[in-house]
This record gives structure tokens, sequence and C-alpha cells, in this order.
């Protein structure tokens, strides 16, 4: 979670991803917008990671606020040729075996699906959020926010593989003071196939 | 029953190292450099493995007699250097040693990929060198080892063992849809096996330097008109031959492959050696789908022609007709991956010297089960049943039906 606003009769709001069978969906990003508008981002934090380790992004999911700088390091005595042709974010990067010191800004809200040039099975995405209440689903596909403002939330709900536009869904809440607790059913699609390594 | 004294033994064996080898410390190779390994103990009923010079359709064959023989395969193994040369262009040099093969180590593959970073949606990828065109759906990696199972499907046997070409390739990727164009040589006999000893389910896979066995051979192909082995990679004819592919995938969990392959050899082309130009064409149809996360399709239907020989006035020598499909569902549960795969296969000959008795059709059901001990060691075994009817049996006195059962035990190593 990025922030915990702390205004006076502020909801403690619990939210939980599961599947149409009830399966829980673990790195669904789920953002809040109090009265439809992104909560202010906190000054903070702004410097996140995904590491290449054993031929595989980590984080799968990572979520950072506009404006963070994302670091790329190494670990694995492969080369890595990061790149991103999203919307929100172009970009690519030469990493070299155990070189730490690649970043990338990212500047506008959206989805950024990373990819290796080198290692077409590796997969990973950011989500860059604009509001202050964003976060993913754990492996039990619960995500907590503390401090929402009380009143009608506008969430969006995403994932790599949901099966709507934009792999988003949006839905309206209304919180009063005091603990909230929201399920979201979702309909996944089945993770693209591996492809073949000729 | 279950002669060769050391199966027992082997199979403890195979138990024994399966837990030490999951445990091993994290094995390490220089840089670019892989290898995949197998212990493995076969068994199987029926005639003695083509590989021996008969008809059998599998890798193991069976005693004397035909009944069930178990035999440990000890060592097999690739080691694969993949060098880098910048950042889009690289090597994968493959060189392996199996078991049956003329050479005890031999190339198997070697080629260039150059892979430039992709031009926002469209990318392209370029290789050349010795390599298995991308037919098999099966096949995975650069040892182009079958994936959680042991014995590919009919129709990629017969990849794997004939259809291997020294050529250049260009792939074109867009959205969701891709093409692939190739021109290549140095496989103008592809066909001489499938023709004369009809489809095959093993894993034995076409070296760069090695002759593979043919079954007995009639009086006048014998007679110094057929070298009683095929060389997969020769060139006779100086023709270049070309395959194309065009793959879409409609939706993310589905993929959809169409490939077409023609050689373009002269039929009349023969070497000093005895090795002819088998003119041979074929279409491969095949899908992969996603079923639910941990459950996929794959199936291909492939049908095609060869034909060598003189044509001198009763069509030409040999000419057959070939056909193969297979559908193979995988399951993972866990650690564990559980296959079944049916195979159809068959041919119809209509050649002056190989006429529409030799003709064959058969069906085969496979099941094995993956299991992965650690990221680098897996344990494999398969059941697999072939039951076919060849009419060029009968010139042996064969009977035409063959009925063969096989099981293997792998242990497979990948470092």
């Amino acid at each position: 979670m990025l922030a915990c606003a702390s205004p006076a009769f502020a909801a403690e709001v619990s939210v939980e991803v599961r599947t149409q069978s009830g399966a829980p969906v673990r790195d669904a990003v789920v953002s809040l917008y109090p009265g439809g508008r992104p909560a202010p981002l906190p000054a903070g934090r702004r410097s996140y990671e995904i590491a290449q380790r054993n031929i595989q992004f980590s984080p799968f999911v990572q979520v950072v606020p506009v404006g963070s700088i994302v670091a790329f390091p190494n670990f694995d005595a492969v080369r890595h040729h990061v790149y991103s042709f999203s919307a929100a974010k172009r970009f690519e990067l030469k990493l070299y075996a155990k070189e730490q010191n690649r970043t990338v800004l990212f500047d506008r809200p959206g989805a950024v699906p990373l990819g290796c040039n080198i290692h077409d099975n590796m997969s990973a995405f950011i989500k860059v959020t604009d509001t202050a209440f964003s976060a993913k689903t754990d492996a039990n596909g619960r995500v907590s926010f503390a401090g929402v403002p009380p009143g009608m939330t506008v969430a969006r709900v995403w994932h790599p593989y949901l099966r709507a536009p934009g792999n988003e869904v949006e839905l309206r809440w209304t919180f009063g003071a005091g603990r909230a607790a929201e399920q979201v059913r979702v309909a996944l699609r089945p993770p693209p196939p591996r492809a073949a390594a000729y | 029953m279950v002669s060769g004294m050391f199966a027992r033994p082997f199979l403890w064996l195979l138990m024994l190292l399966a837990p030490a080898a999951a445990r091993a410390a994290e094995p390490a190779l220089p840089a670019g450099f892989s290898a995949v390994g197998e212990l493995r103990i076969a068994g199987a009923d029926g005639e003695p493995s083509w590989t021996d010079g008969g008809f059998g359709k599998l890798r193991a064959g069976g005693g004397a007699d035909g009944d069930f023989r178990l035999k440990p395969r000890l060592t097999e193994g690739e080691l694969i250097w993949q060098p880098r040369f910048g950042w889009a262009l690289s090597g994968t040099i493959v060189a392996g040693a199996q078991r049956g093969q003329e050479h005890a180590v031999d190339l198997i593959e070697a080629f260039a990929t150059w892979k430039p970073m992709p031009l926002g949606d469209t990318r392209l990828s370029v290789r050349a060198g010795l390599m298995w065109p991308p037919v098999s759906l099966e096949h995975q990696g650069a040892a182009w080892t079958v994936a959680d199972m042991i014995t590919p499907s009919a129709a990629n046997s017969w990849i794997g063992e004939e259809v291997k070409v020294m050529g250049a390739e260009a792939t074109v990727s867009r959205g969701t849809v891709s093409a692939t164009a190739a021109i290549f040589g140095f496989n103008d006999t592809a066909g001489t096996l499938l023709a004369f000893r009809g489809w095959a389910l093993h894993d034995l896979k076409a070296t760069a330097f090695g002759h593979q066995r043919l079954p007995p051979l009639n009086a006048f192909l014998a007679g110094g008109v057929q070298a009683p082995a095929t060389l997969p990679s020769v060139e006779l004819d100086d023709r270049p031959g070309f395959y194309g592919k065009l793959a879409w995938r409609p939706a993310p969990a589905v993929a959809l492959e169409a490939f077409y392959y023609d050689n373009r050899a002269n039929p009349e082309a023969v070497s000093p050696a005895l090795q002819w130009g088998w003119r041979t064409r074929f279409v491969d149809l095949g899908v992969r789908v996603q079923l639910a996360e941990h459950t996929r399709l794959l199936a291909q239907a492939m049908t095609g022609s060869t034909r060598m020989g003189y044509d001198e006035g009763y069509g030409i020598w040999v000419h057959t007709r070939f056909r193969a499909a297979y559908a193979r569902l995988s399951q993972d549960a866990g650690r564990t991956t559980l296959s079944g795969r049916i195979d159809l296969f068959g041919t119809t000959d209509r050649g002056s010297e190989t006429g529409p008795q030799e003709s064959e059709e058969g069906w085969a059901a496979t099941g094995a089960a993956a299991y992965r001990l650690s990221p680098h060691v897996q344990l494999l075994v398969e059941a697999l049943r072939v039951d076919s009817r060849r009419g060029a049996r009968l010139r042996l006195g064969l009977d035409p039906r063959q009925v063969q059962n096989q099981f293997q035990a792998a242990l497979r190593l990948s470092i």
C-alpha cells in the first residue's frame, strides 16, 4: 500500500479478489478513487525494484506511484535485454550480468508489460498508479487499505490476465467510518502458453 | 518376462540416484554452456527396434522370441553452447551422444540467431545454420527435448530423424500473427526412412554426420540401387528447398500454426554412396490450447508425399503418401505433469517398386508422468502401445500386423 491518509472518520477497507469459481487471485492491483478522484500521492518512497533472477522477473507485478524510479538489478549470470513498448512507458535496458544500477522513471499512469529480448519466457508487469490507495493482492487474494475517506469510492481492479477491456474492471463502493470488507469476482484468462524455444 | 541381468539393479540405482541428484548443490557450467543428460531404463516386447535394422517401431525392442525385455540405457546426453555476440546475435551449438547412433558423439544443431530489438509491435528474428524447422509443438529448449514425456509423436519422431535442414529462416511477428519463411539445402534424403520403414515413435535425433539404418529393401533396391542406411543431412542436386509457417494466436490461450515444407529434391539425383534425392512435400497444422491454468492440449496433423527414382513407364520407383496426427493432453498437479497422447498414422504406396500392398496403417497410445524433483532433475515414466499393419512386412514373411508395448523410466538432468 502506498499511503495512509488519516482523516477524522476514515474507513479501513479490506478487499478480496476471487475468480468466478472462488479461487483467490493474487497479483490483482486494487486502486481506490475516493469521490471518483485520485487520492493525492504522499511525498515519500519513490524507488522500487524489479529483479532478474533465475531467468525471470521478480516480482511478477509491481505497483508504483507516478513519478517512481524503478531499478532493474540483474542477479543472473547471463545478460538480459529488458524492454517495454507500452503506451505508459517505452524503454529498453541492456543489463550485463550482475550489473545493478540501471533505473527507469515511470512518469505516466498505466500498465507497463515487461519483456526480455533474449529470454522470451520472461514476463512481468508494472502498474503505474496515480492514486495513493493502490496495492496488489497477496496469495490469499486479499489487500487492505487504511484511512480511506468515507463516502462513494470508485474501485478499479486490474490483473494482467483479467478478462475485461484494458484488463480492468471498475466498481463503486460506499464506505462509512469503520471497517468495510468487499469481495470482487473476476474472470481470468488462462495465462498465455509458453512459447516454444526454437 | 523380464530379462536383462542389469535391469533390476539399474532400476534400484535410478531410485537411489533420483533424490541424491535432486539434493545436489546447484550445478554450474561455464557461462553460455548448458547440458541435458538422461539415465534411462527401457523395456519392450515385439520385434527388434528399427535402429537394429528391423521393422520394430520403437526405440527399444523385445527379446529373441518377442517377449518383454528390460534394458538399462545408461548415458545419453547433450552439451549445448550458446555464445552471445552482442545484444542481438547469438549462436546455438548442440553436440550429443545418443545410443543407437553411428558416431558416439555427433553434432546435432549449429545455428546463429539474430534477434534485434522489436520495432514497436513488430519483431524480427533470423536463424541460419543446421537446425530443425519449427514444426514440432512437443519439443522445447535448445536441446530440443520432448516436454514432460520421453517419446514424441509419430509425426515429430519423423521430423526429429529426417527433417533437419541447413538453411536461413526469417520470422516476422506483429501482434498475434507471425510469418516464417526459409530456404534450405542438405535435406534431400528426407522421406527415405518414412517410405521404407514407415512411421515410428522414438526420440532418436538426426545428427549432422550419422547414418540411420533402413529395414531390409526389396531385391531391386538392395541390389546396388539404394544404400542400406540413409544420411539425413546431404545435398545432392544443388536445388534449394523452402518452408513457410503462419502462426496466429486468436486468443491468449490459443495458438494455431500452419506449416508447409518442400525440399524440391530431384528424385533422380543420386550420390556415389547411393543416397537418393527424395522429393518430399508436406503440410502440418498445429494447435496449442491452454484449457485451464494447469491443463493444455496439443495437436498436430500432417500430410504429404515423397518420391524417389525413375519413372520407367510404370510410375516412379517409390511414391509414398503419408499422414499422421496426434492429440496430447497434459495436466499439471503440483510437481507432477500427467500426459496422455493418441497417435494415428498411415502411408499409401503407389510406386513401381513399393506398390499399394506395402502401405501402412496404425495407431499408438502413450501415457506419461513427469515428476520434478528439483529445478534440475525430472523423473519420467512412460508407457506406450503401438499397433500397426504394414504390407511391406509380408515380403519378409512377417505378419503385416505388429503390436508393441514399451515401458521407459528416465532421470532427466539439466544444468
